[in-house]
């Protein structure tokens, strides 16, 4: 079974988003990475696909909409979900455009995020089964 | 003189008061009121965020910061209007919140003068370990939180030790001589010599000496001088690497601070901070003195095994005597080990052979002597004893939410004392679960699944207990999980015994989950048929992260909350946040006729909007001012066969169009909240026309009296009025010589919807009046109001109730004032009290087969 598991990237220049994120998925029975630093994440994704992308909009250095691009562009079938503070109509019709799954505004409830990670996890699953 | 003076020029001044016309009064106080209800949305919110079920960041303690002060700001600037500013000194009273509260987001307040140099265990922050240290913030959680018994003792802060540093110019040479270190020039054992020697030399600034001595003296005896550095407790293990000193007498307690300071910088403190990355990073030092307990035994529990041997155990060390024997190894020691399920059976107990003890010399300091040859093959604890420890033991486990490590004292009397507590280290990794934590649950029976929601987020486990009555509550057992239909705020005195709480009903910023948060409970609220499912006497485990309720009891799960790497709740955002909190959201301002209902007595954000309010009301009631004002504004008169002498003022929609002229038949009311309240006032038997004794006929002559007529009375506030809308009422009566007021608001919403009510006054003597209080106490209580009383005041709240949950109590409400007006008259002693609860209920037996459901409260 685990080695079936599906394989998470979190991005988010708060600690405490990654920190609180991590074990609220991993105790859904994904492997979860997570990062704080823009630069360390996108060299990760050019060496490892992950099945979902989580990524904060506005960061330093690396902008989300960059990296979510890049994620894509490096593995398009990996689902991507923005989680953002700043959320406006603009921001949420830019990143669908851009093909995310899901666009949510901080702060969210746990429940809410584990909600649309099971449903990306369902719809990756569903196009490849295991 | 000069406050004389003030005043007469402030009667001159307000002698030709600008009276603000009607149609802008009307569009203020309704801009006031839906800002009220801002603010009080905002800081629920907040409430709830600290449950730890949402995820936010600083920016959202920022934004939300931004925007209460925003509305405040116009509140205040309303309030003026209407006023004709006469509470300018408002804006004064947001400055001084809002300035450190901005602070306090920027992170800088540490440093501020407002932060205390020294201060006792009793008062100290421990949201602040920053300032006071990891060791002393968790034992100040201990007596303040958890009401465990601690030495009592003081902490020279953070802030005292940058004030050394400064006073004696030591920040750069310390600085100079570890950049040297680092550069090789010179080694540890070198380095740490000067810098300890150049500590040791320093003069303590005369504001800390002042204190110290202060409460050093105060103590009596002798005292432990003990590290408190930040992050020494925390998920860095600086354990024994600071000093600590014991039995130092009160004149020495500065020197020993000096002694405490130095070995911040001892080589073994150097070599490990460097090891850790620590070295660029600030150190600083609080120092934590606690008069010492004469131990007659002493020792440490652990609430797990940290060899990994003794599954679901804790272990507790005992030797006979002071702690070093046990702490340092100093000689054999008695081993419990003892079963973390409740009843906590002894699985087996080894007792070691105890010749020595240490223990404390006249003058200062310990010395060995023979342990008394009848004792030394003896059991340091009875059964109760260790009964004891367990429970503090798991107390501040379920707590901080990881394994820890107590140390404890037994004194002459037999009294246990928490001497610290701090989180267990593990000299290996505990052993990975076989099984994907996920898997493992998997396994186990789920009863509640997907439903309620987290007022406190965690995980807990324990037999489950209904609670419905006082009776129940007694009986409640330890670590049970507690199971109710309502969330009722007299059930808080149980919650810091209950492993887990899930209610039927409720809200997350209701006064239960505030009270859940404040002892980091695990709770739902919201579990409908929860109390069908979950029945008295089952095994639960309640995961309230993920809203599951599984069957027994989870140990897996258990121990992968324990031994994850972050308890949310001690997440520097979650700390700031539980600071902000203190500045926000607590009321102290109840009674408007106390002295510091007053612009310059706020000193919560809820206090100014609570003042704003009030005052709001107040000029509205005004009588000379009313009369001009409402000149040619259309004001109801109420016609009913009860004698109230009501004028009615619609806002919008309270009123049925067909009113004709200005008399208003009750059949006309549209506001929700007047006519629950009048239904329940005009209900049959409620207005008593029963015969009454003489004074009381009396009083009811004097029922169209203002309250100017009564001697004594300090204000003219004029008459009956009720300023409604379709949703809003705010009624104040004056009935006889009683006070009521009622502000509702219902809504199909329920996050919106409140009831406050206050009563207050009364002919008779004060006792009488205590007694009405009591009476009305109990009544409100009931029916789930939280009810605060002083004196002769009494002031209910409740909140976030659905429409039908608010109307019931406000019929409730209406037939209570009818029933009271009569009462402190009729009062004779303190056992009619539960008579007359008794012939409330009686009257009103329809409510009582329907006893009042569910509902929430909080201040409002």
């Amino acid at each position: 079974m685990t080695e079936n598991k599906l394989r998470i990237l979190v991005l988010d220049d708060e600690p405490i988003v990654c920190k609180r994120l991590q074990p609220a998925l991993e105790k859904l029975g994904f492997e979860v990475d997570t990062f704080t630093q823009s630069v360390e994440a996108m060299h990760q994704i050019q060496q490892t696909a992950y099945d979902i992308v989580i990524t904060d909009l506005k960061m330093k250095e690396i902008d989300g909409m960059r990296f979510l691009e890049e994620a894509k562009k490096q593995h398009p079938q990996t689902e991507v979900i923005v989680i953002t503070g700043f959320a406006t109509m603009e921001t949420a019709k830019q990143s669908f455009q851009k093909g995310v799954f899901d666009f949510i505004a901080k702060p969210f409830k746990l429940s809410e995020i584990q909600d649309v990670v099971t449903r990306a996890a369902a719809k990756i699953r569903g196009a490849a089964p295991a | 003189m000069w406050p004389g003076l003030q005043n007469l020029w402030k009667r001159i001044r307000r002698r030709q008061p600008d009276l603000v016309a009607f149609p802008e009064i009307f569009d203020h106080f309704q801009a006031l009121l839906q800002d009220h209800q801002g603010v009080m949305e905002l800081i629920a919110d907040l409430g709830e965020k600290s449950g730890g079920e949402y995820i936010f960041d600083r920016k959202y303690l920022i934004d939300t910061t931004e925007e209460i002060q925003t509305l405040l700001l116009r509140m205040v600037g309303g309030l003026n209007l209407i006023t004709s500013n006469r509470h300018l000194d408002l804006y004064q009273t947001i400055d001084r919140i809002f300035i450190p509260l901005g602070a306090e987001l920027r992170g800088r307040l540490l440093l501020s003068k407002e932060m205390p140099l020294v201060i006792p265990l009793a008062a100290a922050p421990p949201d602040r370990p920053e300032l006071i240290g990891g060791k002393a913030a968790h034992l100040a959680v201990a007596i303040q939180n958890l009401l465990l018994p601690a030495p009592a003792g003081f902490i020279i802060t953070t802030r005292a030790y940058r004030l050394f540093l400064e006073h004696n110019h030591l920040e750069e040479r310390i600085h100079g001589l570890l950049e040297a270190w680092v550069a090789g020039e010179s080694d540890e054992r070198q380095t740490a010599r000067q810098i300890q020697y150049s500590i040791l030399a320093g003069v303590v600034p005369h504001e800390v000496i002042g204190e110290v001595k202060r409460l050093a003296e105060r103590g009596g005896g002798d005292w432990a001088v003990r590290s408190s550095a930040y992050g020494e407790d925390g998920e860095l293990s600086f354990a024994g690497l600071h000093e600590s000193l014991l039995h130092v007498p009160a004149r020495g307690v500065l020197k020993a601070y000096r002694t405490v300071l130095a070995s911040l910088y001892s080589p073994e403190a150097l070599i490990y901070r460097q090891k850790m990355g620590m070295l660029g990073e600030e150190a600083a030092m609080a120092v934590l003195c606690q008069e010492m307990i004469p131990g007659r035994a002493s020792g440490v529990v652990h609430t797990m095994d940290v060899s990994g041997q003794e599954r679901d155990c804790l272990v507790a060390f005992a030797a006979w005597g002071l702690g070093r024997t046990v702490v340092e190894g100093k000689g054999p020691v008695d081993r419990y080990v003892v079963e973390r399920d409740f009843p906590h059976a002894i699985r087996f107990q080894e007792i070691a052979r105890k010749e020595k003890q240490l223990r404390e010399m006249a003058g200062g300091g310990e010395e060995e002597v023979p342990v008394p040859a009848e004792d030394q093959g003896r059991e340091t604890l009875s059964e109760a004893d260790i009964g004891t420890l367990v429970r503090f033991a798991l107390t501040l486990e379920r707590y901080f939410k990881r394994p820890q490590e107590i140390e404890w004292a037994l004194d002459q009397e037999g009294q246990c004392w928490v001497l610290q507590s701090r989180a267990l280290q593990f000299p290996k990794p505990p052993a990975p679960l076989p099984q994907d934590i996920c898997e493992t649950c998997a396994l186990y029976a789920i009863l509640i699944q997907d439903t309620g929601v987290v007022a406190h987020a965690g995980v807990g486990a324990g037999t489950v207990a209904h609670v419905a009555t006082d009776a129940d509550m007694d009986r409640f057992p330890e670590e049970a999980v507690l199971v109710t239909k309502y969330t009722a705020p007299w059930l808080a005195r149980i919650v810091p015994k209950a492993a887990a709480i899930v209610a039927e009903r409720g809200s997350a910023a209701g006064h239960l989950a505030t009270i859940a948060r404040e002892f980091r409970v695990p709770t739902l609220v919201g579990v409908e048929q929860a109390s069908e499912i979950l029945t008295p006497g089952m095994k639960v485990t309640v995961d309230t992260k993920q809203r599951t309720i599984y069957a027994g009891r989870v140990k897996e799960l258990l121990q992968y909350e324990l031994v994850q790497s972050l308890a949310f709740e001690d997440a520097p955002e979650f700390r700031l946040l539980r600071r902000m909190l203190a500045r926000i959201a607590p009321l102290h301002l109840i009674d408007p006729q106390d002295q510091n209902f007053t612009a310059a007595g706020c000193q919560s954000v809820h206090d100014v909007i609570r003042f704003i309010h009030e005052k709001a009301v107040e000029e509205l009631m005004d009588l000379p001012r009313f009369v001009k004002r409402f000149k040619g504004v259309r004001i109801f008169t109420l016609v009913s066969d009860i004698p109230l002498g009501l004028k009615v003022l619609d806002l919008g929609g309270g009123i049925a169009t067909e009113a004709q002229g200005t008399r208003l038949l009750p059949e006309h009311i549209r506001s929700w909240p007047m006519r629950a309240l009048w239904a329940g006032l005009s209900g049959p038997g409620v207005w008593s026309t029963e015969p009454v004794p003489v004074d009381f006929q009396g009083m009811m002559s004097s029922l169209t009296k203002t309250w100017a007529d009564t001697p004594g009375a300090t204000t003219v506030t004029g008459f009956n009025l009720a300023v409604i809308s379709e949703n809003y009422m705010n009624l104040h009566l004056r009935l006889g010589y009683h006070f009521n007021l009622v502000d509702a608001r219902m809504e199909s919403e329920a996050a919106r919807n409140h009831i406050y009510f206050r009563f207050v006054g009364g002919v008779t003597d004060l006792t009488r009046r205590s007694r009405r209080a009591k009476l009305l106490d109990k009544i409100l209580s009931q029916f789930h109001f939280k009810v605060d009383t002083k004196g002769d005041l009494v002031v209910a709240k409740v909140l976030h109730l659905s429409r039908e949950d608010m109307e019931q109590r406000l019929q409730a409400l209406g037939r209570l004032v009818g029933f009271t007006r009569q009462l402190d008259i009729q009062l004779r002693s303190d056992e009619d009290v539960p008579d007359f609860v008794e012939a409330f209920f009686d009257q009103n037996s329809r409510l009582r087969e329907q006893p009042p459901e569910g509902g929430s409260n909080d201040g409002k």
